[in-house]
């Protein structure tokens, strides 16, 4: 016999802990559908009929995020055989309060509680027996972590969808009485086990249920006299009888050991979350993070796997089997200099991009993310973004794609779609090279050059912060910060290398699917094109049709100071992969091969350019759409193909606009040069100014988002 | 009663009122907000607080500190 099974349970809770020891391997990860929150689907390892959904992590039933709307709707409309509600052991009055909603769906419900170590450690006593007889549903003491009590809980879990179920009523009789009154405006076509529910929502007078039932509550005079005698909105009376249920609840069950007020956890916070000390030891954090995984350890590998796998062990091992089969010389290019090469180029950023991922996970695990959330939140919210939308930021610093796919933590929709926009402004590992060739060439290799890139890159970031704060779409006041801080504790190896290897893999499908198909389009753009003889496989890459591409809209960038038709192409394979642009130059002004840094061709770049257009080219180059790579990890969070053209869209019309004003009003001011260009120049920066301090549009809705992880 | 931001690091406090509009309200009660629970502030930065709640431990902007009463 097949079993639904439904997880369900607070954040923070061992609920992915518990799936994963659950499932092992055998695990499905999708979004639900149309909305970018993460759905995990698996078989239980001991029992594959038992399919088990991974709910997000919830605190309530209510209609306010995005999180707690699927899970409802999945319990409302899928049929789900058991529900599976885990609770933290060592936090049992919040994370019951879940409960008390799930016992109202009418489903059967298997409450197991996690963390026996903690409450063991901490010598507190729950009295099971008399706790599963208040509740009217079993409970299973487990630990997710040491992976004690999974048996018995699943055979618990078997058992209870076999049973029938009582749904569980904690109110007094007066509630009762209105509730059961609104239950008579149910349509008759509901399930009976799921009156209480339904009954219960309509009290609360929550729009999305009232709405989906096609119903209209009439008679308001039922809710709102009960709302006056108790002096109270009915979702709070509701509320407050949940909390007064389990507080009676716990006094029975629950024995607490009288332990210090302040947790160690806490010690940890009055350091590290301290007024004086948070931002100093953040930075060295980040310090550490960042040399370890982007300038040691990463570049080690990344080197590793871009010379030796990709340089010296694949592509001539495959040039030799080629070359073994006879195979023709047009395939031969299109598989080592479209494929390899540009796929290999791609997938050597994958090494260190799983340093960083693990990382990034091994903060998250132990709590120390949020409270780099917490901390940042104060300066972020400045303009326009929440403190939540640092991590992308700094993890972009490596790669644009980790990055954009670290925006998922920020559960507003608003902030996410900001930051998404946003994070590919600060120069990413890729974008290095380009700014060693303009420094190196245009600037004698002057020191300032790199941290300018830095400076325009957080500039970028700041002002589309404010300008896309004051738009239409990003309208509302800031979503006040509030999350729930885990308590620190030791990372836990596997759910670190799990999550490192989601998102690595979630990177290397897209170098197998988007980035293969662009190299190919690429490479046959570069490898064919007009010659004498007709259309044929060019030598001379400036005969090729990437080239006659070039050429045609190259006039596009000569305002920007280097409307030369190399230039264009350069920043069009750039668009590929970015460290494509130092070698488009190369082949462009005639070297089979440069340098990282394209030393060889300083001389011919410095007298195409003036320091002007070069800083111009740059400023375009490192501010306008990512590579292929990170559009299409764009297109991925925004899950909306609207939102990615505008994001790709904002991107490339803020590079143009700034790299405009860098030209033109640099013109004036160091050449003297008045043109039409500089006109326009103007007019751009006074639009500029004008959208970032003209007031924005105001919203009377304070939201709420509250975190989920 | 005062708002919670005015509350003294550490002291145990109980909560009288939870403010703001309906939506705040709730998911401030869903947290485990509700008159009556015990509540006391481990650390402050910058107006941004870390509350500690029926056992757990919950970080908010001093916008949101300023709608729990005590």
């Amino acid at each position: 016999m097949s079993i639904q099974v439904a997880l369900a349970g607070n954040p923070n809770s061992g609920k992915t802990t518990l799936f994963n020891a659950l499932t092992g391997s055998n695990q499905f990860v999708g979004n639900w559908p149309g909305v970018t929150v993460e759905k995990k689907e698996g078989r239980y390892k001991g029992d594959k009929e038992i399919k088990i959904t991974d709910l997000p992590g919830i605190y309530s039933l209510s209609p306010y995020t995005l999180e707690e709307v699927v899970s409802r709707e999945f319990l409302l409309k899928e049929k789900v055989d058991v529900i599976l509600n885990i609770i933290d052991g060592s936090n049992l009055e919040r994370n019951l309060y879940l409960t008390t909603q799930l016992l109202e769906l009418g489903i059967p419900v298997v409450v197991t509680i996690n963390m026996l170590d903690v409450i063991d450690k901490r010598g507190d006593k729950i009295d099971y027996v008399k706790l599963s007889k208040e509740l009217g549903c079993p409970v299973v003491p487990i630990s997710a972590l040491k992976n004690r009590g999974i048996e018995e809980l699943m055979e618990t879990v078997v058992k209870s969808a076999q049973c029938s179920f009582e749904t569980k009523n904690i109110y007094s009789t007066e509630l009762n009485l209105v509730l059961d009154q609104l239950s008579h405006l149910l349509p008759g076509s509901l399930d009976q086990h799921k009156t209480l529910f339904y009954s219960v929502k309509l009290f609360e007078r929550d729009n999305k249920i009232i709405t989906s039932l096609n119903i209209k509550i009439e008679d308001e005079n039922i809710i709102q006299s009960i709302e006056k005698k108790m002096d109270d909105d009915s979702e709070s009376i509701i509320t407050d009888a949940r909390y007064s249920y389990i507080t009676d609840l716990i006094k029975d069950c629950y024995v607490k050991v009288n332990r210090e007020k302040l947790t160690s956890s806490d010690k940890i916070d009055k350091i590290v979350t301290n007024r004086l000390l948070a931002l100093p030891i953040f930075a060295l954090v980040m310090f550490v993070v960042y040399y370890v995984s982007v300038t040691t350890v990463g570049t080690y590998v990344t080197d590793w796997t871009n010379d030796v796998l990709f340089g010296e062990m694949i592509p001539p091992a495959i040039e030799g089997f080629l070359v073994a089969i006879n195979c023709a010389a047009w395939l031969q290019s299109l598989i080592l200099d479209g494929i390899v090469a540009g796929v290999g180029a791609v997938l050597g950023f994958v090494p260190q991009m799983l340093v960083l991922f693990i990382f990034l996970a091994v903060l998250e695990d132990c709590g120390y993310m949020a409270r780099v959330a917490f901390i940042m939140d104060r300066i972020f919210r400045k303009f326009g973004l929440s403190g939540k939308s640092f991590i992308p930021m700094l993890i972009g610093s490596g790669c644009g794609v980790p990055g954009i796919m670290a925006s998922r933590t920020i559960e507003s929709d608003r902030d996410r779609k900001m930051t998404i926009m946003t994070t590919t402004f600060i120069p990413c590992g890729a974008k290095l090279p380009i700014i060693a060739l303009i420094a190196g060439a245009l600037f004698d290799g002057a020191s300032w050059v790199s941290p300018s890139a830095y400076f325009l890159g957080v500039g970028a970031i700041i002002v589309s912060g404010i300008i896309l704060k004051k738009t239409k779409m990003f309208v509302g006041d800031p979503a006040p910060f509030v999350m729930e801080m885990p308590a620190y504790h030791a990372p836990r190896v596997l759910n670190v290398l799990r999550s490192m290897w989601e998102r690595g893999w979630s990177f290397i499908k897209k170098a197998g699917t988007v980035i293969l198909l662009s190299t190919i389009v690429i490479w046959f753009l570069q490898s064919f094109g007009f010659e004498d003889s007709g259309f044929v496989m060019v030598d001379d890459i400036n005969n090729s049709l990437l080239a006659t591409i070039g050429q045609t809209f190259a006039w596009i960038f000569t305002p920007l100071g280097w409307g030369e038709w190399k230039a264009a192409v350069a920043s069009i394979t750039g668009l590929v992969a970015k460290e494509n642009v130092v070698a488009t130059f190369g082949q462009l002004y005639g070297f089979a091969e440069v340098a990282d840094d394209g030393v060889e061709i300083w001389g011919t770049l410095a007298a195409s350019f003036t320091a002007l257009s070069a800083y111009s080219f740059l400023a375009f180059n490192l501010l306008c759409a990512p590579c292929f790579a990170a559009m299409g990890a764009i297109k991925r969070e925004m899950n909306n193909a609207k939102w990615t053209a505008f994001a790709i869209i904002y991107q490339c019309v803020f590079a143009y606009a700034v790299a405009l004003i860098v030209y033109q009003l640099g013109n004036l001011i160091i050449n003297g040069v008045f043109s039409i260009g500089t006109i326009v120049a103007f007019i751009v920066l006074v639009g500029m100014i004008f959208l970032l301090v003209r007031k924005g549009k105001t919203s009377e809705k304070l939201e709420v988002q509250y975190s989920v992880h | 009663m005062m708002p919670l931001i005015f509350a003294e690091l550490n002291e145990e406090n109980i909560v009288k009122k939870i403010g703001g509009n309906n939506e705040t309200k709730h998911h401030l009660e869903n947290l485990g907000f509700v008159p009556g629970s015990l509540v006391s502030v481990v650390t402050k930065n910058n107006g941004n607080i870390i509350v500690s709640v029926k056992d757990s431990r919950v970080a908010m902007s001093k916008e949101l500190a300023k709608k729990i009463m005590i």
